[in-house]
């Protein structure tokens, strides 16, 4: 098969990921540090009812910027984010399909499971699984969650979580992610985002206003507490995001000494356990409406 | 007699959990059988990060029956008046499935009862099997578990498929939603569909005809052999890494071997550097000649094949890239020498309470010093010093950012290029050794004392905050610190009293440590002679012989050593034990005396003369033995004092009525007894060998 671009990637991924049912779902419109904090994967993950989605999460990591000069380093990447609840059976051979998808041929290349557990503390998450090694590269992080805002989980979600520009770059034995094609003969991944890695790396690193975030900080933890209160908690979970993004500004900026660091990650949880519990409820209040929602075969 | 074969077909299993996992299955399988009865003539078991196999051959059928007496209702409640059986007795035979008239009398500690002998019948082995197998596989003890689906488990990873064949027949259970019967395949995704076994031997050959490798030590081996034909072919040997080799031949059911190479310009790169890059990026082995590190590395693939050369091709390229990230490390960190950088460790914590890393090191140069002078090696003091200024530069490195294994490793690397001496970098590259029971400790003086200051600096600031280790909790790793004060200062044969260092270091941290000096060094004893005990005892040494000695000796290890084996040594001596036996004694009469003065004009009888005559000129012997350390000349001559104490216990009551000569004996055996525990604290010694825990 043809090497895929960028977005032959992410379109190759949706199809097959829609083929199984998954509800194909769009990025959050709020910066995140990555797919699991999208609320369709840690909201949803939580509770009785069965879930299905694939999405493109672009995920921001202000600490690993680095000025649009290092090949592999972005300070915003991409992931392609499934998640399968309740895990069904076959969900290694599923994940193997969806390789072959991309045109990557098993019968020619090495794929292992290497023990990484995953676990996020401004989540008060945890779950067990794997990094994939294909050919030695870390492709994918498989994950069965066990815990989401300090819930245990049942039934348990299955997350796959694929690196795109790792992906593509090692298809195309790029030397750098800059060069991957984003569009198959059209511009390059540099072409469409290196000014953007350049400008947030001098944000994070050097002009963002430590005082306003640290407002805006304050600000977004009240209004998460206050829409709580008033029983609306995906508004609630929306402002405990922004906390957690702030934090992470606040971090890569240098503003958050190691004493601060354990309370402000506290105040998040906090935030995030609270959330977790008031979606449960008001799940249960709904009739958990997805309940049923996949006929048999094809959630499992 | 009949096999039992059992595998159990999963997700990958953590690569450090496979073999206890396995270890555990077996060794419960044969205990609960064994306690049924049924002792299994073999055990086999195997892994790969995809199964767990267990074989126990030569299993009877059937449990044999069994006959068990049970004891009933107290005969005084059994019969009523007309000597007819109550309903306790009637209800005790229904129980026990016999008629009243076959129930027997016992006699007990509480009256006549009456008893019964109830046979069970053995059961067919397999349908214990089916309710065993299921038990223990579930309740096996990982370090972790997880559940899937709609809440299976709890178990390490998600469970697919179960063989459990007794004698060829399919045992009858189900775990987690999973059947078990007779059929397995190779691969959950390359594979040619599932396939029915018969036996181990059946299961061992069809796995083996599609290249799976079940035996972890079988794969292990030819993954070895492979490489070093490989590293052969180019004139090199692989880097020797155990542990590396260990878990590749645990991540993997076909053990094939990728071979790949890199630029040569990347060679510039510290050898440390490579080796732990494609250690702990890439499990991959470095490529070496004798002349140094080849521009290759080894590591293994799930598969005998790379059909069509992808396989070497993306590891390259995963190896260049990941070289290239630690070049750019290297680089960054080389803009500036180690020592332009001592500012940087201001901003590095030790600990919150203790201050920064720019304070321990202050703290360190001077410790280093009097160190030196303890041992009255004044000559290394300037060395010591230089290397504790740099000893934790490289915590703010890059490199050790990325690689923390690489902490000392990298210091010492960067200060030879530096221009350290030898001495002096080769002190930094050791200081966390012995990190492992298996480490040596530093190789020379320098690395040695500097690796004390260090532990012991960290050992009085964490107690000095209150800070001790619990039985479960040590998470500043000090139990680790304190065996390496230990094995440096016996293997290093450091002869100072690491009581002195330790109260030094406390007051080098002036008012950051909150509990009092005496407090933190009574913790501290106990804390050290733990370890001493511990790695004194794996030398062989009886635990009596070491508290006799940790009595007397103080924290002067090597001293404390030289006790122990000295006791050793003479306690097979004759006179030895009657001695130690003298001591208690003498330890037992003298206990609640006061201190009484001693006059010779006192002694009476010719046995107390003669003991005091011997006991001089024992008391000025030992004290010259003892004064050039030879303490097994002390104790022999001890030894042989205890013929002089036996005919003084047989011959003289010490205990006399008249006040003057009982006190004037009790005041000499005061003195005996200072002399008898100087080398060695002679009470400790345990006389009845059967007393003897075994150590």
């Amino acid at each position: 098969m043809e090497q895929l671009s960028l977005q032959g990637l992410i379109l190759e991924l949706s199809r097959f990921w829609a083929d199984q049912g998954c509800v194909i779902q769009q990025p959050y419109d709020l910066e995140v540090g990555a797919g699991t904090m999208h609320p369709d994967t840690f909201l949803r993950v939580l509770g009785p009812e069965p879930w299905r989605v694939g999405y493109v999460q672009p995920s921001r990591r202000p600490a690993d910027a680095r000025y649009g000069e290092n090949p592999f380093r972005l300070g915003k990447h991409y992931q392609f984010q499934v998640v399968l609840m309740p895990s069904p059976a076959d969900v290694q051979p599923l994940y193997v399909r969806s390789l072959e998808a991309m045109g990557i041929n098993l019968a020619e290349h090495d794929l292992r499971f290497e023990e990484d557990n995953w676990e996020a503390p401004t989540l008060g998450a945890w779950g067990l699984g794997w990094q994939v090694m294909l050919d030695g590269m870390e492709i994918t992080q498989f994950t069965y969650f066990q815990q989401a805002g300090g819930l245990d989980l049942a039934p348990i979600s299955a997350e796959i979580t694929y690196g795109l520009e790792r992906l593509a770059m090692f298809l195309g034995r790029s030397q750098s992610v800059y060069d991957v094609e984003w569009v198959a003969g059209g511009p390059s991944y540099g072409a469409v985002r290196h000014q953007d890695e350049v400008e947030f790396s001098k944000y994070y690193f050097e002009t963002a206003n430590v005082d306003f975030l640290r407002s805006q900080f304050d600000g977004c933890e009240a209004e998460s507490q206050a829409s709580l209160e008033a029983g609306l908690v995906l508004p609630a979970y929306e402002y405990a995001l922004r906390c957690s993004q702030l934090f992470n500004v606040l971090d890569a900026r240098g503003a958050v000494s190691v004493t601060d660091r354990v309370a402000v990650i506290k105040r998040i949880r906090n935030l995030a356990v609270a959330c977790a519990a008031e979606y449960v409820a008001s799940r249960e209040r709904l009739g958990y409406p997805l309940l049923g929602a996949w006929q048999e075969g094809t959630d499992g | 007699m009949a096999e039992l074969f059992l595998e159990v077909r999963c997700e990958e299993i953590p690569a450090g959990m496979l073999q206890a996992g396995t270890r555990e299955l077996a060794t419960r399988l044969f205990e609960e059988l064994m306690s049924r009865q049924l002792p299994a003539r073999t055990v086999e078991t195997a892994f790969t990060p995809r199964r767990l196999i267990v074989t126990l051959d030569g299993l009877a059928d059937q449990e044999p029956d069994r006959e068990e007496e049970v004891v009933g209702p107290p005969v005084s409640a059994a019969f009523d008046d007309q000597g007819e059986p109550t309903r306790a007795a009637t209800g005790f035979a229904r129980r026990c499935g016999v008629e009243v008239e076959e129930l027997t009398r016992v006699q007990t500690e509480k009256g006549e009862y009456l008893s019964a002998v109830q046979r069970t019948e053995g059961r067919p082995t397999i349908e214990l099997l089916a309710e065993l197998v299921p038990q223990i596989l579930a309740s096996l003890s990982w370090p972790k578990v997880m559940r899937w689906g709609a809440g299976e488990g709890p178990w390490v990873r998600p469970v697919h498929g179960i063989v459990a064949l007794f004698g060829g027949q399919v045992i009858d259970f189900e775990l987690f939603g999973v059947t078990a019967g007779n059929e397995t395949s190779a691969h959950p995704w390359l594979s040619d569909g599932t396939f029915a076994v018969e036996s181990a031997a059946d299961h061992g050959r069809k796995l083996a005809r599609r290249r799976i490798v079940v035996k972890v030590e079988n794969r292990r081996k030819k993954i070895q052999d492979e490489m070093a034909r490989l590293a052969a072919a180019v004139g090199g040997r692989p880097v020797e890494d155990e542990a590396l080799l260990e878990k590749l031949a645990c991540i993997c059911e076909v053990p094939g071997v990728v071979e790949g190479s890199f630029d040569p310009a990347f060679l510039e790169l510290p050898r440390e550097v490579l080796v732990t890059s494609l250690r702990d990026h890439q499990s991959a082995f470095g490529v070496e000649s004798d002349a140094g590190l080849l521009p290759r590395f080894l590591t293994v693939m799930d598969r005998a094949d790379d059909p069509a050369g992808r396989i070497q091709a993306g590891n390259e390229w995963v190896v260049a890239a990941r070289l290239e990230d630690a070049r750019f490390f290297y680089q960054e960190d080389r803009k500036k020498p180690l020592s332009e950088r001592s500012a940087e460790l201001e901003h590095l914590s030790f600990h919150a309470r203790l201050g920064s890393y720019a304070d321990k090191t202050e703290r360190l140069v001077q410790l280093g010093e009097v160190i030196c002078e303890s041992l009255g090696r004044a000559d290394l003091a300037d060395e010591v010093k230089s290397a504790a200024r740099l000893l934790k530069i490289d915590l703010v490195t890059e490199m050790v950012k990325e690689f923390t294994s690489l902490q000392g490793v990298m210091g010492g690397v960067y200060a030879r290029e530096d221009g350290a001496s030898d001495e002096v970098w080769q002190a930094i590259y050791d200081q966390y050794l012995p990190a492992s029971t298996g480490d040596a400790i530093p190789s020379g003086p320098v690395g040695q004392i500097v690796g004390l200051a260090d532990r012991i600096d960290t050992l009085v600031g964490i107690f000095g905050i209150g800070l001790k280790p619990t039985s479960s909790k040590d998470p500043f790793g000090l139990r680790r610190a304190a065996q390496g004060v230990v094995r440096i200062a016996l293997e290093g044969d450091l002869a100072m009293d690491l009581d002195l260092i330790a109260a030094k270091a406390f007051q080098l941290y002036g008012d950051r440590v909150t509990v009092r000096g005496k407090e933190i060094l009574e913790a501290w004893r106990p804390f050290l002679f733990d370890r001493v005990r511990y790695l004194l005892g794996l030398e062989g040494y009886a635990y009596d012989e070491i508290e006799a000695a940790l009595a007397v000796g103080g924290t002067n290890l090597p001293d404390v050593k030289a006790r122990v084996d000295a006791i050793h040594t003479v306690r097979d001596a004759p006179g030895f034990l009657p001695v130690v036996l003298a001591a208690k004694r003498i330890s037992n009469i003298v206990k609640d005396a006061a201190e009484q003065s001693f006059r010779e004009d006192l002694l009476v009888e010719s046995a107390e003369r003669d003991l005091y005559a011997a006991f001089r000129s024992l008391r000025e012997e030992t004290e010259a033995a003892e004064a050039q350390g030879d303490f097994v000349s002390c104790l022999r001559q001890i030894a042989g004092f205890a013929d002089g104490l036996d005919r003084f216990f047989v011959e003289v009551l010490v205990m006399d009525e008249n006040v003057e000569l009982r006190n004037n004996r009790l005041a000499l055996l005061q003195s005996i007894q200072r002399v008898l525990s100087r080398t060695a604290e002679l009470t400790r010694i345990v006389v009845d060998r059967s007393e003897h825990r075994d150590d």
